[in-house]
């Protein structure tokens, strides 16, 4: 595998990420603190980022561009890929009730995903993918920020969908007061690392209510008449500094909130009826994706949406029908009904859907505990946004312990930092961007060592230009 | 060791990648923003500005515009061997210049929140700054330290260290054990138990029932326990626990999977020279040492296996090299070598002497370690400050803190101010390892009661000389006891699994009654009403899970909100509260009735302006409603949220 030999060599010479620090191009501090503002930000700090003479890209990218939105589903716990995306039926010990079937040439658990297994069409299942690490806490934050948490830029790097919220800052019009990054039952969901607060996860559990104390027990008129008087009274505490920037998060916080109070839009998008939640299953995976769509019908500024579903770190009994059986049910039936409702819309077309787990699970018989344990080969799934489906790309062997065929042009193992080119590819975002306003003055890389070219989109999951002018 | 300015794969190359299954670094979970802090220093490259120096040249410069009273700062020379000694030497050979002195209400609503986690009342405000005394900062500073609000305000502080949870991801302690250890941390600092005393009885720990509330020190070893792997995952789980919290070495955890050579060797000079086989000579103190459950039978439900509690009991083999699965790497014999006994790993090293109790000796070597009193005081100081002298406070290189024998370049003392470390860990120990000595002496310096206004530009690079007082957002259970006592409405909770007595057959628990103070919650999940709304009220201010989710300080939309509008604090501003603190003000003057409200809820008195607009809403329209107003108005200013 001459390509997965070459980047083996390359990450060995250069561990993450490629380039050492003193090697990189990096301002001086006095420019830093002339261009950018003071200090790093966390929660509290100030707001807008300065525009493009810090953001450089290689200028040579195409992005595929064909996503308005993305809803990241987080599988938390690492879920078995041979008992589901790389089904691997082993005769005497995958049960018989995953009525294992070959869709398209995949192989599928009919048995425990009927309605995913229905919508094969829509579905391409990255197959050849391999985590770096076994660790639960350390690969969810690597999937969530697409390099090693670790490393020494780890720590400043912001979530995926914080960068994609910057990026799409621009495009947010007067009057739309959703966050840009929603998540949904994920509260410990990577941050904005050094990015300001507005760009951070939205973090909400969905509840039939609604998003909560988004009213004030006086009512709304005397709410107004508060607000301003708190502004009239705290704004020499909040938008005045000898420093020239104003406390601003603080005020951001307050201004976004008051924005999503009284608000009809907030109402209709956070809140739904028994009914809709049983159409998705009645289970909090089910309510995410639910208000998922609604949140993205409502078109109020929301363009990532992170989901988690706990659960699958199945070391024990695995295959006890309360564990991966029901677990991948509960799968089926919210993100089945994700996609239908997304296709009913309209919505699919321009939504990208990825999902995964941190890592794989032990492959071939199950262990002493009758469960799976970590495992560094594992599966990502994408829908929507013109990814052409009913197909896995790159394949593993017949006990699904490694990649036999990546299926993609760099001919290796895909990893996180591929994804998350991939992602920002699909949303027109040029994966090779570099800005020069981190707070350690060394450039942040959406994309690790993207000026080497070492990960990149996995263009093969949308169809061909020449393909889509023949009509296939 | 600058061969590769990058961390290398840290735990998660060579031998862990290929493990099927192992523990939970958790370390990396909570301590991404510490790693890059660290990377740098040891690299001697400058740090960036941390989250709480930001914070403070953001919202401090606006406090100025409120209220002003600037005193200059270090007017008499310190006294030699002294806080404000050490960091004036430090200020003055950097050239940079001390914040001026904190004038008498910040000082005292300041110190009232660090050492109680309490807003003082406006009368003890008004006694304090009109009270003539020259030493009247020392004296109540003393009353602070000897209030039963101490207890629980540092009671929760070592929960948080110590990690005390009825669950966690390995292992269950039920409300019972959590109960017990709880009540352990409380009883321990109300005694001012010395902590080389309370660390003794935490490793040392014999016992049979972990619900037992004579005993809960018990609990904290049950808290290291790793599923999913063979005895020695445990023994090392444990190993790290006490490694971390007690002397401040993560990196003990690094090791007990790999050497440090190729892991290690840019982030520590110590680490980098260590191996795995002296870490798990580390760990083969705690080898002879079960934790095991024991039953309980419910005589109404005798197929219920959800019943047990834990002992320690004793294993007679010592740390054995035969493992192959789990949640690290496989341990091999070295040569013939295939079982290892206890050896110290620091202090020159120590093995137990011939018939001690393993725990017992580790006890000894690491209570008499001098790196056991300054990660302790590190830890102290670094809550008090926002910033440690050694910072991240769980990242100590032994070889790079004594100035004396200082590290080959390009590595660089650790500590910003080595010889204030090692002038603190002293007088620690010659205390008697006493906690509140210590805070005496660290509140009564005029480095603690510093402004934290700025005159001049301040550099964020100089953060750990101490010149200026770094700001931090309160705690949710210092916000929710701010409320409930500056409203006078003050809640009542009966904590499931903790007020009452415990209904578990056979075992006897007692309950502690009715909680008013959310610092005297046991625990910060789940409590006080098993996950409603005032637990999410809490929740929504990031106060962790004591296990993989430390307590954080970083702010939210969902926190605006809540300010704004949640019952907790909506309910608690109405008129219709009998005796509450607005109605108490709607028959007074309107200024009389802003001065109390500002006394009650921010401890000082409105500036003019804020005198005169409160004023001028009091008297349009409805007196009831513009006192809610106005009190919610306080609630949510930023001088309210914040400690500055």
């Amino acid at each position: 595998m001459d390509g997965q030999e070459k980047f083996n060599a390359i990450v060995a010479k250069y561990p993450h990420p490629t380039k050492i620090h003193s090697e990189r191009p990096h301002l001086s501090r006095r420019t830093f603190f002339q261009l950018a503002g003071a200090g790093i930000t966390a929660s509290f700090l100030p707001a807008k980022l300065p525009a493009s003479p810090l953001i450089t890209t290689s200028g040579n990218v195409t992005t595929q561009n064909k996503a308005k939105n993305v809803i990241y589903i987080l599988l938390a716990g690492a879920p078995s890929h041979t008992d589901t995306f790389d089904l691997k039926y082993i005769s005497g010990t995958t049960p018989s009730t995953f009525n294992p079937t070959s869709i398209n040439g995949v192989m599928w658990p009919m048995g425990i995903m009927p309605k995913l297994g229905g919508m094969m069409g829509d579905l391409a299942i990255v197959r050849s993918m391999q985590a770096w690490a076994l660790v639960h806490q350390l690969g969810q934050t690597w999937v969530q920020i697409g390099r090693n948490p670790a490393a020494v830029l780890g720590n400043i790097s912001p979530n995926i969908g914080s960068v994609v919220a910057i990026e799409k800052e621009p495009e947010r019009t007067v009057g739309q007061v959703f966050p840009t990054f929603l998540a949904l039952n994920s509260s410990s969901g990577a941050g904005p690392g050094y990015f300001a607060a507005e760009y951070a996860p939205f973090k909400v559990t969905p509840a039939t209510t609604g998003l909560k104390n988004t009213t004030n027990s006086t009512g709304q008129a005397r709410f107004s008449e508060r607000y301003d008087f708190l502004h009239h009274i705290d704004d020499p505490l909040r938008v005045d500094s000898p420093l020239g920037k104003p406390a601003e998060d603080y005020d951001n916080f307050y201004q976004a909130a008051q924005g999503m109070m009284y608000n009809s839009a907030v109402n209709t998008a956070f809140s739904y009826s028994n009914a809709d939640a049983a159409r998705y299953g009645n289970t909090s995976f089910g309510n995410a994706c639910l208000v998922a769509k609604q949140v993205l019908a409502a078109n109020q500024g929301t363009r990532y949406i992170e989901i988690t579903q706990g659960g699958w770190d199945m070391h024990q009994n695995i295959y006890q029908t309360a564990q991966l059986p029901t677990l991948a049910g509960l799968l089926d039936n919210g993100l089945s009904a994700l996609i239908s409702d997304l296709k009913a819309s309209g919505a699919f077309a321009e939504t990208l859907i990825v999902m995964q787990g941190e890592f794989g699970r032990t492959v071939g018989p199950l262990t002493g505990a009758k469960g799976r344990d970590h495992y560094p080969q594992q599966f990502v799934m994408f829908a929507g946004a013109g990814v052409q489906g009913g197909r896995a790309i790159g394949s593993t062997d017949s006990l699904g312990s490694a990649t036999v065929d990546p299926g993609w042009s760099r001919a290796r193992d895909v990893k996180p930092e591929d994804v998350e080119a991939t992602i920002y590819s699909a949303m027109g975002i040029d994966w090779t961007t570099v800005r020069h306003d981190d707070p350690l003055g060394r450039g942040f890389y959406y994309v690790p060592n993207s000026d080497q070219d070492i990960y990149g989109p996995i263009n093969e999951l949308w169809p061909s230009p020449s393909a889509s002018l023949s009509g296939t | 060791m600058r061969t590769n300015a990058f961390l290398l794969l840290i735990c998660i190359s060579g031998p862990c990648l290929a493990q099927p299954n192992y523990s939970e670094c958790s370390f990396f979970g909570s301590q991404r923003e510490t790693y890059a802090r660290l990377a740098l220093q040891a690299m001697g490259r400058k740090v960036p500005e941390s989250t709480a120096s930001a914070l403070t040249r953001q919202v401090s410069s606006a406090i100025s515009k409120a209220h002003r009273d600037d005193t200059p700062s270090f007017q008499t020379k310190p006294l030699p061997d002294t806080i404000d000694y050490f960091i004036l030497n430090g200020l003055q050979a950097a050239s940079v210049a001390p914040a001026d002195k904190t004038d008498d209400y910040t000082f005292f609503r300041r110190v009232t929140l660090d050492l109680t986690g309490r807003i003082p009342t406006p009368t003890a405000v008004t006694a304090f700054v009109s009270d003539p005394t020259p030493n009247k900062r020392a004296i109540y500073i003393d009353s602070l330290l000897a209030s039963p609000q101490w207890v629980d305000k540092w009671t929760m502080f070592y929960g948080d260290l110590l990690q005390n949870n009825a669950t966690n991801t390995q292992i269950q302690r039920k409300n019972e054990g959590r109960n017990a250890f709880y009540k352990y941390i409380h009883d321990s600092l109300a005694a001012n138990k010395p902590f080389n005393k309370m660390a003794t009885e935490l490793i040392a720990a014999q016992g049979q029932n972990s619900f037992d509330q004579t005993n809960g020190q018990l609990n904290y070893l049950v808290g290291g326990y790793v599923t999913g792997g063979p005895n020695q995952d445990i023994f090392d789980g444990q190993t790290a626990m006490i490694a971390d919290q007690l002397l401040g070495m993560a990196h003990v955890n690094c090791l007990l999977c790999h050497n440090g050579a190729g892991h290690l060797t840019t982030l520590s000079l110590w680490g980098g020279q260590t191996t795995r086989t002296q870490a798990e000579q580390l760990s083969a103190f705690m080898a002879h040492t079960w934790v095991k459950e024991v039953k309980i039978v419910d005589p109404t439900n005798p197929t219920n296996n959800n019943l047990y509690y834990w002992s320690l009991a004793a294993y007679t083999t010592d740390y054995a090299l035969n493992t192959t699965t789990g949640n690290r790497p496989a341990r091999s014999p070295i040569g013939t070598i295939k079982t290892l006994t206890p050896i110290y790993l620091f202090n020159g090293g120590g093995v137990p002497s011939p018939g001690e109790d393993y725990r017992t000796a580790l006890a000894r070597y690491v209570t008499e370690d001098p790196q056991f009193a300054r990660a302790t005081v590190n830890y102290i100081w670094a809550h008090l400050f926002q910033v440690g002298i050694v910072d991240p406070p769980d990242q100590f290189d032994p070889m790079r803190l004594d100035p004396n024998n200082p590290p080959p370049a390009p590595w660089t003392l650790q500590p910003s101010n080595p010889a204030l470390l090692a002038s603190l860990t002293a007088h620690f120990i010659a205390s008697g390892y006493d906690l509140k000595a210590l805070m005496r002496e660290i509140t009564n310096s005029e480095t603690y009661q510093l402004s934290s206004l700025y005159n001049g530009t301040w550099d964020p690079a100089n953060q750990q000389l101490f010149g200026r007082k770094l700001i931090r957002r309160l705690w949710p259970e210092e916000i929710h006891d701010a409320v409930a006592q500056a409203t006078g409405v003050v809640p009542s909770y009966n904590i499931s699994g903790f007020s009452k007595d415990s209904t578990t057959p056979t075992v006897i628990s007692p309950g502690f009654g009715n909680i008013s103070f959310a610092m005297q919650f046991p625990d910060v999940t789940l409590v006080p009403d098993g996950g409603g709304v005032v637990s999410q009220f809490l929740d929504s201010f990031l106060r962790g899970d004591r296990d993989a989710n430390p307590r954080k300080e970083e702010g939210s939309v969902l926190q605006a909100l809540d300010l704004m509008n949640d019952n907790f604090i909506e309910s608690r501003v109405k008129v219709t509260n009998v005796g509450g603190l607005s109605a108490r003000n709607v028959g007074q003057q309107p200024a009389q009735a802003v001065d109390a409200m500002f006394m009650a809820v921010l401890s000082r008195h409105p500036t003019g302006d804020e005198l005169t607009a409160s004023v001028a809403l009091l008297q349009s329209g409805n007196k009831g409603n513009n006192l809610e107003d106005l009190l919610w108005t306080l609630f949510n200013k930023v001088d309210f949220t914040f400690n500055y």
